[in-house]
């Protein structure tokens, strides 16, 4: 199956169970707006950690009708959030989304070792595009948490977001690896990275996908480009992920997309024993909601 | 089975082994070659009445020594006097001084000097190329490259369009532990992009999985290459010499070499090389030519 908007998210969660979702540090109106939607859309169940006055004056001034949703008084920040991932460990909650708190604290948090959320994974941002030019949703990582990957990492990137991938319904997601040409060049680390890859994936040391690299963004893309190349690959002009080089790679081409390409974004963070919303204050409500229903799809 | 448009000259530097003169005395007779023998010309008539062999049949030229010899071989070939070179009862060493030599020399320009050996081994079904068991002890990436490239353009002389190439290793996955299985991922890909053309590779693979289909159903293992390789590329000289002298020794191999890089066929062969392989490089460097 292959998504073509990221509505067709709705149609994975639609039936099931709905999704608990912890919000930690709750006392924050974006946060607020997009999980109310989300609550009222069925698509999950919100558990709100943070300081409850506060919550509710934001609720009761935007028009929130919280009536019903589970709040956790507690109004020490910090404290909000090791509650909110205990929850989680402790198999309370199947999501945890950031409030209003700094990324580096939640993960922290996330991180600890006693009560936090580690699997042995690294961890890294999958986002996923809806933009009108092309024939269906297009998944990128990593565009905000790993800053230069080395081949190791790109490994464990590529592994968490085939796994989410596959959570989503594609069975064997093509996958390019992302150069700034589609040859092999010994003085460009990207594209030897992305040849190791393409052999560890035909050897199956990288499973359940298809890895074509380098290709460069236009072949990845395009059929028509690739064919004008003269490229034999199976993933290019048809990639349902884009592995990055590096983050300054990806968030660039992540910050395109939307400013100038209009395209509509989901993101979390994988590798963690549950998906993570991490979206940025900056990200619209849209995104926040289109995030929380793309964690509730790749719940297992 | 490989018709040869026209004569050869072959200049021998230092042809006064019996080996050499001896391999040389039955292409001039099969007519495929014409052969300049540089050396002292009494030791070669020495040589030439030993082995049976009517010195006329060849072009004595006079030499002092080893070197001399080597250089007076390499001129003939760079002036076009000559179409092979080839090595006879010098040291590798002061051969190769005078091949690689910078003005004098007949070294391609920025060309990886290499060397390329097409086995005969009664238990594969069709000759075996493989790759390098005499020059390069550790090949880099770009070495590897060439090695690849050379060993192609020869199975591509034989009538083989696209040979199977196996980058050879001690097991099929790769790991950034060894080395080798990055370069050969890499070469892998480059294959796969046409910056290496005309074959079809994969690697890294042992030599089961290059050579033997049963190896390929009972390991499962996908591979173009399909247990049909007509390349082995080897990892290192140390690897690649002993398989060759192995087969040699054990397995009734025999094998016609040549060095790569060069803008004329140089034959250099062990001085305890057998006649009847001399005689084969003498054949394979006349097709490479």
């Amino acid at each position: 199956m292959v998504l073509k908007n990221l509505n067709d998210l709705r149609r994975l969660v639609e039936g099931g169970p709905r999704k608990k979702l912890v919000l930690a540090a709750a006392q924050d109106q974006h946060s607020l707006g997009a999980i109310i939607k989300a609550w009222k859309d069925n698509i999950i169940e919100p558990i709100l950690v943070g300081d409850k006055e506060e919550i509710e004056s934001i609720c009761q001034s935007n028009n929130y009708d919280i009536t019903g949703v589970r709040i956790v008084h507690e109004p020490n920040i910090e404290k909000s959030v090791e509650t909110a991932v205990r929850m989680v460990s402790s198999n309370q909650a199947d999501i945890l989304m950031k409030g209003k708190i700094g990324s580096a604290t939640l993960l922290r948090c996330v991180l600890n070792k006693e009560w936090g959320l580690r699997t042995g994974n690294l961890l890294s941002h999958f986002a996923l595009f809806e933009v009108d030019t092309y024939q269906k949703v297009i998944a990128v990582t990593d565009v905000a948490m790993n800053i230069a990957p080395t081949l190791h990492d790109k490994i464990a990137i590529v592994n968490n977001s085939v796994a989410c991938l596959n959570r989503l319904g594609y069975k064997m997601p093509k996958v390019a690896v992302l150069g700034a040409v589609e040859m092999v060049n010994e003085n460009m680390q990207a594209t030897l990275d992305a040849a190791l890859l393409s052999k560890m994936n035909q050897r199956e040391q990288i499973r359940n996908c298809i890895i074509d690299g380098p290709l460069a963004f236009d072949n990845a893309v395009s059929l028509e480009s690739a064919q004008l190349k003269g490229i034999k690959s199976e993933v290019a002009g048809d990639t349902d992920l884009l592995l990055m080089p590096d983050i300054e790679v990806g968030n660039v081409l992540y910050k395109s997309l939307v400013f100038f390409a209009k395209a509509k974004v989901a993101s979390i963070i994988l590798g963690a024993m549950v998906p993570i919303v991490l979206t940025s204050r900056s990200d619209s409500e849209q995104a926040k909601f289109d995030s929380i229903l793309l964690a509730a799809a790749a719940c297992r | 089975m490989l018709a040869l448009k026209k004569k050869h000259r072959v200049a021998i530097a230092w042809a006064q082994d019996a080996n050499t003169v001896g391999a040389l005395g039955k292409a001039v007779r099969k007519g495929f070659i014409e052969a300049v023998l540089i050396g002292n010309p009494s030791e070669i008539r020495g040589v030439c009445r030993s082995e049976g062999i009517d010195e006329k049949a060849f072009t004595v030229v006079d030499s002092d020594s080893e070197e001399n010899a080597s250089c007076e071989a390499v001129r003939l070939a760079k002036t076009g006097e000559a179409d092979i070179v080839m090595k006879g009862l010098v040291g590798t060493d002061k051969f190769l001084r005078a091949v690689m030599d910078k003005e004098k020399g007949i070294m391609l320009p920025s060309a990886v000097l290499s060397y390329v050996c097409a086995l005969q081994i009664p238990a594969y079904h069709k000759l075996l190329f493989i790759t390098d068991p005499a020059v390069i002890p550790f090949p880099d990436l770009d070495q590897k490259v060439a090695m690849a490239r050379y060993a192609i353009e020869m199975a591509q002389r034989f009538g083989i369009e696209k040979p199977k190439i196996a980058l050879i290793g001690a097991t099929e996955k790769v790991s950034r532990h060894f080395e080798n299985s990055v370069d050969y991922s890499i070469m892998c890909k480059m294959a796969n992009r046409n910056q290496i053309k005309d074959c079809i590779m994969d690697g890294p693979l042992d030599i089961f999985l290059a050579c033997d289909k049963k190896s390929i159903a009972i390991k499962g293992v996908e591979t173009p290459v399909d247990g049909d390789a007509d390349i082995l590329l080897f990892p290192s000289l140390e690897s690649s010499n002993p398989f060759y002298k192995g087969l040699m020794l054990f397995a009734g191999g025999e094998l016609a070499g040549l060095i790569r890089g060069t803008q004329k066929p140089v034959i250099l062969m062990s001085r305890s090389e057998s006649e009847i392989s001399k005689y084969f490089c003498i054949a394979l460097s006349c097709l490479m030519a």
